[in-house]
């Protein structure tokens, strides 16, 4: 017999003259390990504490920090946006005497009566705008003169000036007395 | 078997038949004596009628039998170590594998973690509290009887133009090949809840300066109770002097039981201490229900875990934090109302 010459037809074993030897498999099997670490779970030590509110109530929870205690003086229970309600809590001033009142009359602070004539002058906007469209113009102007007239430093040392006058003047009109309590 | 208990003691000795047969005995015989012994006393019926008293003593020929110092001393070989301990197996190796490592709820398994301890406050809160009270808020009404309207189609059908289009998919919308998620509605069996929070803490300075990621990481692991990993830069920045692929933060996951409480502290702790606080921004939100802000260093500096040995940090190296609410909620409005409803005040327009 010659030598087998290749064919793409199929061989069937039992039909040919030899004892068919399947091949090998051609790739080398490489030694694979399919092992997985299990690591330990890495957790700090968790200490049971015990959280007080500023309302005076009291729950556990579990923490890292090694506390037994915890009171919190600022908390949910006494802030104005977890209580809208509490009329404690708003930043209201008491002043039912008026003392504070008239402290701010006597020693009146500049930026406020600037804020107070700012709205005047805002305010007088929409009314001359209501008249009619062709004044709009002309109301607009007029009231942005007197904003750009303004200069905040100007009345604050006016006010600053006029009140060390005052003082000034008293401290001229009255000339110094000795306490009659010491005596 | 409770039956038997409840007949006398003589008739608990007897074999089961002749049980069975004194009970139907006695069944069928009524008397008002039985019947209110055992209307008087359903409780004792499960008692039992055995004692150890009744147990007859030994006799002295089967005390010197009794020997168990003899029995060591003849034992050949010495019986396993007290010491002996199971080690579960350090690497799985397949389901294949002859040795396998027990499971994870088994305390002897290497990856065990024990717990839960406590139940938080919060959680019990949205279990008694909240949970009703967010169904009740999304409650919208349809008379019974009315037809279920069908979710409108988002994907574009083919026209039939061509004998081509025959059982052809349907394709995605224009300009937006991923579908959003579509809400549901919030019904007892859907009520949105806390799934995990995500904490996320970045420092570049810690590309110069690798103390920085420790005092972080640090920081990080006392906020949450679970050892953070390490995060990279994902792209470089050369005015900020950020390179890719270097280590420069820092971010860990906390679930169940942890992201309540830690929830709880921020709420009630924490956040009311900032200083002129608004709210977190209602724009926030990824469209699905997960809900993000971010903190300050100042503000991380004010947990009590911090607070508590606040010297340990350097105080130039304190990390702000982002903080990412993962919910189920299947859209951002029900995801505010949720942390709404467990007191995290939003503010701005939505």
């Amino acid at each position: 017999m010659g030598s087998k010459l290749p064919t793409t037809l199929l061989r069937r074993p039992a039909l040919l003259p030899y004892s068919f030897q399947p091949t090998p498999p051609s790739q080398t099997l490489t030694q694979v390990r399919h092992a997985t670490f299990i690591p330990r779970p890495r957790r700090p030590y968790q200490f049971t504490q015990l959280v007080q509110l500023s309302d005076g109530s009291t729950y556990t929870v579990r923490t890292t920090s090694p506390q037994a205690l915890y009171k919190s003086n600022k908390d949910s229970r006494n802030h104005i946006l977890w209580q809208p309600t509490d009329k404690t809590l708003k930043n209201v001033e008491s002043d039912e005497a008026g003392k504070l009142a008239a402290f701010r009359g006597r020693f009146g602070r500049g930026w406020d009566t600037e804020g107070a004539a700012a709205e005047g002058g805002a305010a007088a906007v929409p009314q001359e705008q209501k008249e009619g469209e062709g004044k709009k113009a002309e109301a607009s102007a007029k009231a942005e003169e007197p904003v750009a007239q303004q200069d905040p430093f100007d009345s604050l040392t006016d006010l600053i000036s006029q009140y060390v006058d005052k003082d000034a003047q008293k401290k001229m009109a009255m000339p110094k007395k000795e306490d009659p309590k010491k005596k | 078997m409770a039956a038997l208990r409840g007949v006398s003691g003589s008739a608990c000795g007897l074999r089961l038949q002749q049980a069975t047969r004194s009970a139907y005995a006695t069944c069928s015989r009524r008397s008002v004596s039985t019947q209110a012994a055992e209307s008087a006393s359903p409780v004792l019926l499960d008692l039992e009628t055995d004692s150890s008293i009744g147990v007859p003593q030994l006799s002295p020929e089967e005390k010197k039998e009794f020997r168990p110092w003899k029995r060591a001393a003849d034992r050949k070989l010495p019986l396993p170590g007290s010491r002996y301990q199971y080690h579960p197996p350090k690497y799985d190796r397949g389901p294949l594998h002859p040795i396998q490592s027990p499971n994870q709820s088994d305390p002897t398994a290497r990856d065990f973690v024990p717990g839960p301890f406590s139940l938080p406050r919060l959680r019990q809160t949205f279990q008694s509290t909240i949970s009703s009270d967010i169904m009740t808020l999304a409650y919208n009404h349809t008379p019974p009887g009315t037809p279920k309207e069908p979710p409108a189609e988002r994907l574009r059908t083919w026209d039939d133009s061509s004998p081509y289009h025959k059982n052809r998919p349907k394709r995605a919308p224009r300009g937006a090949p991923v579908l959003p998620l579509r809400e549901r509605d919030i019904t007892f069996n859907n009520i949105p809840e806390i799934k995990e929070i995500t904490l996320a803490a970045y420092s570049p300075e810690a590309i110069d300066d690798p103390n920085h990621l420790i005092v972080t990481r640090s920081v990080m692991l006392a906020l949450t109770g679970s050892l953070p990993d390490i995060t990279t830069t994902h792209s470089s920045v050369v005015q900020w002097g950020v390179v890719k692929g270097k280590r420069a933060g820092v971010k860990t996951t906390i679930y169940s039981n942890d992201a309540y409480e830690f929830l709880d502290r921020l709420i009630h702790i924490v956040l009311p201490r900032i200083k002129d606080w608004k709210g977190v921004r209602a724009t926030t939100g990824d469209g699905s229900g997960n809900l993000s802000f971010g903190l300050d260093p100042q503000v991380v500096a004010m947990f009590p875990e911090v607070e508590v040995n606040y010297d340990m940090y350097p105080t130039r190296m304190m990390p702000g934090c982002r903080i990412f609410v993962k919910t189920t909620a299947t859209s951002d409005r029900q995801a505010r109302l949720l942390l709404q409803c467990m007191g995290i005040p939003f503010w701005g327009k939505i």
